[in-house]
């Protein structure tokens, strides 16, 4: 990262992603030679500042619904990590139901959250049909979330010792006929990205992050899963009912055999683990044992057990875009001590540099959006040229990526 | 990686306890289970005296090149805590260890070696602790603001606890009506 | 394949559009004209899409049954719900309620309970019909 002597001041407002099109800002300065890019540099603001600091005035109950607004796509993975370290903390044991519920709920969501990446990766390209194709897809996944949770985002359903709400053997007919459908929209969405020609054009090639640079940089994720380093929250530690389940680590090498880094090879990541988590979906509900789903019913019981409990714990899990992990303190009063949390785009946005040097303006977007940042797409590029300085911003990046792409076309 | 054996946990703390005596003050072993399985998941938590940090974090690189995920701070009156959590074996099944290495440092005087030439990556969890604490981390490249807004004065350091918190910033909105 | 999406496009030409068109097919010029004519039974308002069991939508209070024990005041993460101690009932805010129904879970006498009405959208933050009490 090299140090301008002018920057351009803008404000950067933490609010949370509201808007599917993840419209947040993110501030980069490009150095550039005529098309290609020779330096980057990074600056960014963050959301949850202020959540940790809110915590400070509040118990455990009132935090979890506050983690979930933490992210709108990822809402789910911010209060299962957070409740992860308050049971290591408190000691409470959880029922075996709640557990395989809850891997439920997280694949349901890493479905939802890929493809609307998916339709995003495409937007950027200029392939909207596409778009309006996995939107549609991404609606009857909403609507199984709605049916099940009672919300379609913010889903309430987490909480410490177990899990809200049960699923009934009413409820079981038809999330075995949604889980068909998915399977049939995977096989639409395989033929549509992975065999055409202009996805590959734009792709293959593109913002290549090597191994080496994956591990240095500690890239989490999908990011760092297509670079070919096998890390995965689910694979390693035993959470939640992961550790009956049989999971295989997914490398882009299961479909192409070879890893190149490439944004290929991320379109591919993410295709096959939508697949891995309907799989995931149907193991759970055939092994889900039968029992109750909170370990202790009574919430003014739960909060009188979590004020005397004292200690500290980490909580980690795999969010759709890599690990999230949580660090909480209790020391003995109603509201924690300390509340870390980390979402995994922090990690990953350094990965950004290596990635980004050498390509060209058009390529910016596809190559920041396949990353999936999740507080993310840039706002405004400030783009240096020799000792003229001018301003991008997201409209015109994606005017530039679309043109490329009917370039290449011709 | 090259095919070393895979340590246990005690055999990773004596691993450092060979070395590096009684500078490391204070270990902890915890496991949980979960699942119908009841596998488990192994946590250490290993506080480690500042001068020799730099080293214990060379020394564990010779097990494996580990996995910084984040590290968090704690303000404890006149002592600030920092934790590093790393992560070891993330590529076996079941097998990864979660180590938590805390370091002391006196508010009077918060220095530490940066590990920003061991571990690029640790750039961005280091800046931030250097804006929020107020930690002096010697040798890391940047030193500009990243996280905390412009308009927030400089002095002030939100994860504090005493007057340089933020509290003469804070506004109570839900007071005003209701 | 080059084209892999047409097949798809093609089918599509010949099937009803996905998405509901609530509350009318097209933007009426004037809202308020529009609303007279439903009134009078003119004009047709769309339904929205159904709602499932278990929707979390405005909350419904019993006043009778409410003991004032105040434990949805210690629950609620926004600070939505105001004791009145003259009476030991509770006077709910929606304009801060964030839906989560972690009250109607908590209350012993379950005197609280969320109904299926979504459409609360007002221009002011404190009208009669943001207020449940």
């Amino acid at each position: 990262m090299k140090q301008k002597s002018t920057t351009k001041t803008s404000y950067h407002i933490p609010i949370g992603p509201i808007h599917p099109a993840l419209k947040e800002p993110v501030f980069f300065e490009f150095e550039i030679d005529g098309e290609k890019i020779v330096d980057v540099d990074v600056k960014l603001g963050h959301v949850h500042r202020g959540v940790e600091w809110a915590s400070r005035r509040r118990n455990p109950v009132q935090i979890l619904y506050l983690a979930e607004r933490i992210c709108g796509i990822c809402s789910y993975c911010h209060p299962a990590a957070f409740t992860l370290a308050v049971e290591r903390i408190a000691e409470i044991e959880v029922p075996e139901r709640a557990e395989y519920l809850r891997v439920i709920q997280g694949e349901l969501e890493r479905i939802c959250s890929h493809v609307l990446w998916a339709g995003v990766a495409a937007h950027e390209i200029g392939f909207d049909t596409v778009l309006y194709l996995t939107w549609q897809i991404r609606e009857r996944a909403l609507d199984l979330t709605e049916f099940l949770t009672g919300n379609r985002i913010t889903k309430g359903i987490m909480m410490i010792g177990g899990i809200r709400r049960d699923i009934t053997p009413e409820m079981i007919p038809r999330i075995k006929k949604d889980l068909e459908h998915f399977k049939k929209d995977f096989e639409t969405l395989r033929h549509v990205f992975l065999d055409d020609k202009t996805v590959k054009m734009r792709s293959q090639g593109a913002g290549i992050l090597t191994k080496d640079e994956a591990m240095k940089l500690c890239a989490v994720g999908p990011t760092g899963r297509a670079s070919g380093v096998k890390k995965d929250a689910r694979f390693g530690e035993s959470y939640f009912a992961y550790g009956d389940l049989d999971i295989d680590l997914i490398t882009p090498d299961v479909l192409t055999g070879e890893v190149n880094g490439d944004v290929y090879d991320r379109i591919i990541q993410r295709l096959l683990e939508v697949k891995q988590s309907i799989e995931l979906i149907e193991q759970s509900m055939d092994k889900m044992p039968s029992g109750d789903i909170l370990a202790e019913p009574k919430i003014p019981k739960l909060l009188a057990q979590l004020k005397k409990a004292s200690g500290e714990a980490v909580g980690r899990h795999e969010a759709p875009r890599g690990e999230v992990i949580h660090y909480v303190k209790l020391d003995g009063n109603e509201n924690p001590y300390t509340w870390k949390v980390r979402a995994p785009t922090y990690n990953n946005i350094l990965p950004w540099i290596p990635m980004l040097k050498g390509e060209q303006i058009a390529d910016i977007p596809i190559v920041a959006a396949s990353t999936d940042p999740c507080m993310s797409c840039t706002n405004r590029v400030a783009i240096v040229q020799g000792s003229k300085r001018y301003n991008l911003n997201k409209e015109e990046l994606h005017r530039l990526s679309i043109e490329k792409t009917r370039r290449l076309m011709k | 990686m090259t095919d070393k054996k895979r340590l246990t946990p005690e055999e990773i703390v004596k691993f450092f306890k060979d070395d590096f005596k009684k500078d490391i003050i204070d270990v902890k072993i915890k496991t949980n289970t979960a699942g119908s399985k009841k596998n488990q998941a192994i946590n250490i938590w290993m506080k480690v005296d500042k001068g020799v940090f730099k080293k214990v974090v060379k020394h564990l690189m010779k097990i494996q090149y580990p996995h910084l995920a984040v590290a968090s701070g704690n303000d404890l009156g006149k002592i600030i805590e920092l934790i590093y959590h790393f992560t070891l074996y993330y590529e076996d099944r079941l097998g990864e260890i979660t180590l938590n290495i805390s370091v002391d440092l006196p508010k009077s005087k918060p220095e530490i070696e940066s590990l920003c030439d061991l571990i690029p990556g640790a750039l961005v969890t280091e800046w931030e602790k250097m804006e929020f604490l107020g930690v002096k981390f010697k040798g890391i490249p940047d030193e500009r603001r990243l996280f905390v807004p412009d308009d927030i004065p400089k002095g002030v350091y939100p994860w504090r606890r005493d007057e340089t918190g933020p509290d003469k910033l804070y506004k109570n909105l839900h007071e005003v009506k209701k | 394949m080059r084209f892999s999406m047409l097949p798809k496009i093609f089918t599509q030409m010949f099937k009803k559009p996905y998405t509901n068109k609530f509350p009318a097919k097209y933007t009426p010029s004037s809202t308020t004209k529009f609303l007279a004519d439903v009134g009078a039974g003119k004009a047709k308002l769309i339904p929205p899409v159904e709602t499932p069991k278990g929707f979390r939508g405005k909350i419904q209070y019993d006043k009778e049954k409410c003991i004032g024990c105040k434990l949805c005041i210690k629950v609620c993460p926004s600070g939505a719900i105001d004791f009145k101690p003259e009476d030991k009932k509770i006077k709910i805010y929606l304009a801060r309620c964030t839906f989560c129904s972690q009250c109607t879970d908590v209350c012993p006498v379950n005197c609280l309970s969320m109904s299926d009405e979504f459409l609360l959208a007002d221009s002011d933050k404190y009208s009669p019909e943001l207020i449940v009490e």
